[in-house]
């Protein structure tokens, strides 16, 4: 049964990122958007089967629930995340081998998040920058540089199983979304033009900032991709409620249909504000398309924000300053729960 | 059934769907800008309508029986879905109803968060110092249950990070849930939470474990006892089995056992999840020497659960005799007490043995000259019989069956379970009737004892060299010395 099921987000945990967190809920957003993005791309070229990658994706998102996202810059957990998931995994890739292909995606010679890359989403727009010119110097990695990778390389991997009491169990849907499309005989349609598109719609909700890993179950995500893609081929569904034979109810999959669906234009979106922040960041086009910490700090300060201490340091102690407070909001929240439940029962 | 009518939410996700395709990317940025006014005071609406659901979402607790941990509400898991949009939930709270009429099941995963610190626990005595790390009893002060403390053994020179095999047995361990396998309570830190460097497993504690029990009684189990502890490492390794995990080191001082005669398999740090069929390279540095496998010695490097049962065989000899069954001075050595045991092995009792890479280095007699000399080699079971001549036909079988050096000739821990042995009188003890044994433990710290330990993890892989069988065939003599001593007088039977 482990198999099936994921550990989900509490809407404590869910509560807290949104309320609590120093950072606006869009740069948390675009942080996730783009690290997700980051990820995926170094399990391409880490030649990474996706089942893999996906699991790392996941793993990054439960962390980010935990621990705030400005304590550890954002590449480094995404790079401990694919390490440690890989190492569990039938693939294990070296530190050395994740040094190379993280220093190339962040330089300014990959087209990771490079404009040209962008798919086009509007004929208005100006023709796109030509792609970047590959200086091999850019990605050039000296050995102290690999040195001070992998230290933090470890330190982000026992980071990312400290606060996830070790548990690095993840259950994909995509074994049983062909599953499921096998019951459904494939709905009469071609057989991977159908499980290709619901595997795409599996693939891309990793990227929501919607967290919907964290919120659903594989079988209900089955479903749901399932769901979307019969519609975008055509096919003909099931007259009947068909998603309660995998234990998927209509409030939820509504819920994970539109949500699978919206990713496409928040994508496009939070690229465009990646871009932006970029932009405005002194030297930010300078150092390739992933955003980094600096791009936040100076984003923030644009807005006119600060953010209190740890934020600059390798860090451990913007934890400590965000904790206390957490906790007794935290407490005030749950003794409102406990006093609007015995009201409501005793009325 | 809800039928046609009430089926507004098809129609809503029909549209919401087409509207998403529809949408353009000015619509959608202010959509996301209305959306962010909305869940500022989101928030607020939601405990608002949390309290008003709270009496629906009762009575929808009330529908899952499946689910176990209901047991707080305020913490507990939410009955339905995690809303994160509560406008949303409220609108769906009326149609939330017309579930009522199909049960659906809910797939409870737990949660995620933060290590505990190990200060939660007291240290009350080191059990067992070895191989891979140390063993404590400890005592949470909390609720004052008494749990074994392991400690994952790190090398902070391995530039690797954390040991793999340590990540495995947490994972193995935290998806397991069987009466006969150890359970994993949490996972704990030290206090200095800036470097994860302290970690420590909670196990829960079992007074005994069967090797010490072995060394220190007087009398060997009973009949009985024999099969009720039989019985219990195969249900609990039929489960790894059937969940695609191979323990890798199972031997008798990884089984515990309780004061209420319940066995539970320990130690996973060799444990690791194998698909059916094997990847095509496992290492064979696995299993303590003295319970390995013919094949892993020989240098396979696809195996299977077959192993397993390999050891399991060791472990019945061993529970029979109080002393391990095959106790092999090195790899060569092993090898050769296992063909005095079992037999040399022919083409046709296990065909392709010799394309194993180590095989080629063996000299053994030529099928033909062993077939022209008038004395066919004994099979197994007659040379199991003699070193066991108090043990029923049935358990003669039994283990002859898992001793096989052909691993497909061995039964499946399922297959075992089935076996007659266990339905022969005598009938196997009940485990409330087992007897107590002063818990080491619990009390004193043990003596080391002297049995070999795991290969560790990137050794060299030993190659056997040059080896002579040629004079074991069909002799068989220094095997006699080892045979059952003042057998014949047992008469302590159930």
């Amino acid at each position: 049964m482990s198999h099936m099921v994921n550990p989900l987000a509490t809407p404590e945990q869910l509560y807290q990122r949104r309320s609590f967190s120093a950072l606006p809920t869009e740069l948390q957003d675009a942080i996730f958007f783009s690290t997700q993005c980051l990820t995926q791309a170094a399990g391409l070229l880490l030649q990474l089967p996706q089942s893999v990658t996906a699991q790392a994706n996941v793993l990054l998102a439960r962390y980010w629930l935990v621990e705030p996202m400005m304590s550890h810059e954002f590449s480094d957990i995404s790079a401990a995340s694919v390490y440690l998931i890989a190492k569990l995994s039938p693939y294990p890739r070296s530190p050395r081998d994740l040094a190379l292909v993280y220093s190339y995606l962040l330089s300014p010679s990959s087209t990771f998040f490079h404009p040209s890359s962008a798919p086009a989403s509007d004929d208005s727009q100006p023709p796109p920058p030509p792609p970047p010119t590959n200086i091999p110097n850019d990605y050039y990695l000296p050995e102290h540089v690999y040195n001070s990778f992998h230290t933090r390389l470890l330190r982000c991997e026992s980071r990312i199983l400290y606060a996830l009491s070790f548990d690095t169990h993840v259950s994909l849907p995509h074994p049983l979304a062909i599953t499921y499309l096998q019951a459904l005989d494939f709905l009469n349609t071609s057989k991977s033009t159908i499980s290709k598109r619901t595997l795409a719609y599996l693939n891309t909700a990793l990227l929501s900032p919607q967290m919907l890993y964290l919120t659903s179950q594989p079988n209900a995500l089955a479903v749901a991709a399932i769901y979307n893609a019969a519609k975008d081929v055509g096919a003909k569904m099931p007259e009947c409620e068909w998603w309660e034979v995998f234990d998927v109810d209509r409030e939820e999959l509504g819920f994970l249909v539109v949500g699978m669906r919206s990713v496409d234009g928040w994508g496009r979106k939070m690229r465009e504000d990646v871009e932006r922040m970029k932009a405005g960041t002194e030297g930010g086009s300078k150092r390739g398309g992933m955003i980094t910490r600096r791009d936040i700090e100076g984003e923030l300060r644009r807005r006119g924000i600060s953010l209190g201490n740890g934020n600059n340091d390798g860090g451990n102690t913007g934890v400590g300053s965000e904790e206390p407070v957490d906790m007794e909001a935290e407490m005030a929240r749950r003794m409102d729960e406990k006093m609007a439940e015995i009201e409501g029962s005793a009325s | 059934m809800t039928g046609k009518g009430k089926s507004r939410w098809a129609d809503s996700a029909e549209d919401a769907a087409l509207e998403a395709q529809l949408k353009k990317e000015k619509e959608e940025k202010k959509r996301l800008k209305a959306e962010k006014a909305r869940k500022a005071e989101a928030e607020k609406k939601k405990r608002e309508a949390e309290a008003a659901a709270v009496a629906q979402r009762q009575r929808q607790q009330q529908q899952q029986q499946q689910q176990t941990g209901n047991d707080d509400d305020a913490n507990g898991p939410p009955a339905k879905r995690r809303r994160l949009s509560p406008d949303r939930d409220a609108a769906a709270a009326p149609t939330a109803s017309s579930n009522d009429s199909s049960k659906l099941l809910r797939f409870e995963g737990g949660r995620f968060g933060k290590c505990r610190s190990v200060e939660n626990y007291d240290k009350l005595n080191d059990i067992e110092e070895g191989a891979y790390g140390w063993v404590a009893r400890a005592r949470e002060i909390e609720t004052g249950k008494v749990v074994a403390l392991k400690r994952l053994k790190i090398d902070p020179k391995d530039r690797s990070g954390l040991p793999v095999t340590g990540l495995r047995e947490i994972q193995i361990l935290k998806d397991c849930s069987h009466r006969n396998i150890v359970k994993l309570k949490e996972v704990v830190v030290g206090d200095d939470t800036s470097k994860i460097e302290n970690i420590f497993i909670v196990l829960e504690f079992l007074e005994h474990d069967l090797k010490s029990i072995l060394e220190d009684m007087p009398e060997p189990f009973l009949a009985s006892e024999v099969k009720t502890l039989l019985l219990q490492l195969c249900s609990g390794i039929a489960y790894l089995h059937s969940h695609y995990i191979l323990h890798r080191d199972l031997k008798t001082s990884n089984l515990l056992l309780n004061n209420r005669g319940q066995l539970k398999i320990a130690d996973f740090g060799m444990a690791r999840y194998v698909p059916d069929p094997p990847p095509p390279k496992l290492t064979q540095l696995v299993v303590t020497l003295w319970y390995r496998a013919p094949e892993l010695l020989l240098g396979a490097a696809r195996y299977g659960p077959e192993i397993d049962m390999w050891s399991v065989g060791c472990i019945f000899g061993e529970l029979l005799t109080r002393e391990p069954l095959l106790q092999g001075k090195n790899e060569v050595d092993e090898l050769t007490k296992i063909f005095e045991l079992c037999g040399l092995p022919t083409d046709e009792s296990w065909p392709g043995f010799r394309r194993l890479p180590n095989a080629r280095s063996l000299r053994l007699p030529s099928s033909s000259s062993s077939s022209s000399s008038s004395s066919k080699p004994p099979s197994t079971g007659a040379l199991i019989r003699a070193k066991f001549p108090l043990l029923t036909a049935a358990g003669v079988s039994l283990l002859a069956s898992l001793l096989s050096l052909n691993p497909s000739r061995r039964p499946t821990a399922s297959e075992m379970l089935e076996h007659e042995y266990f339905r022969q009188d005598p009938k196997p003890k009940q485990e409330a009737m087992f007897p107590t044994f002063p818990s080491k433990a619990g009390q004193e710290k043990r003596r080391r004892r002297e049995t070999p330990n795991a290969p560790q993890r990137g050794q060299k892989v030993q190659d056997l060299g040059q080896v002579d069988f040629s004079s074991l065939g069909g002799i068989f003599g220094s095997g006699r010395e080892r045979e059952e001593r003042g057998g014949g007088f047992s008469l302590r039977m159930v």
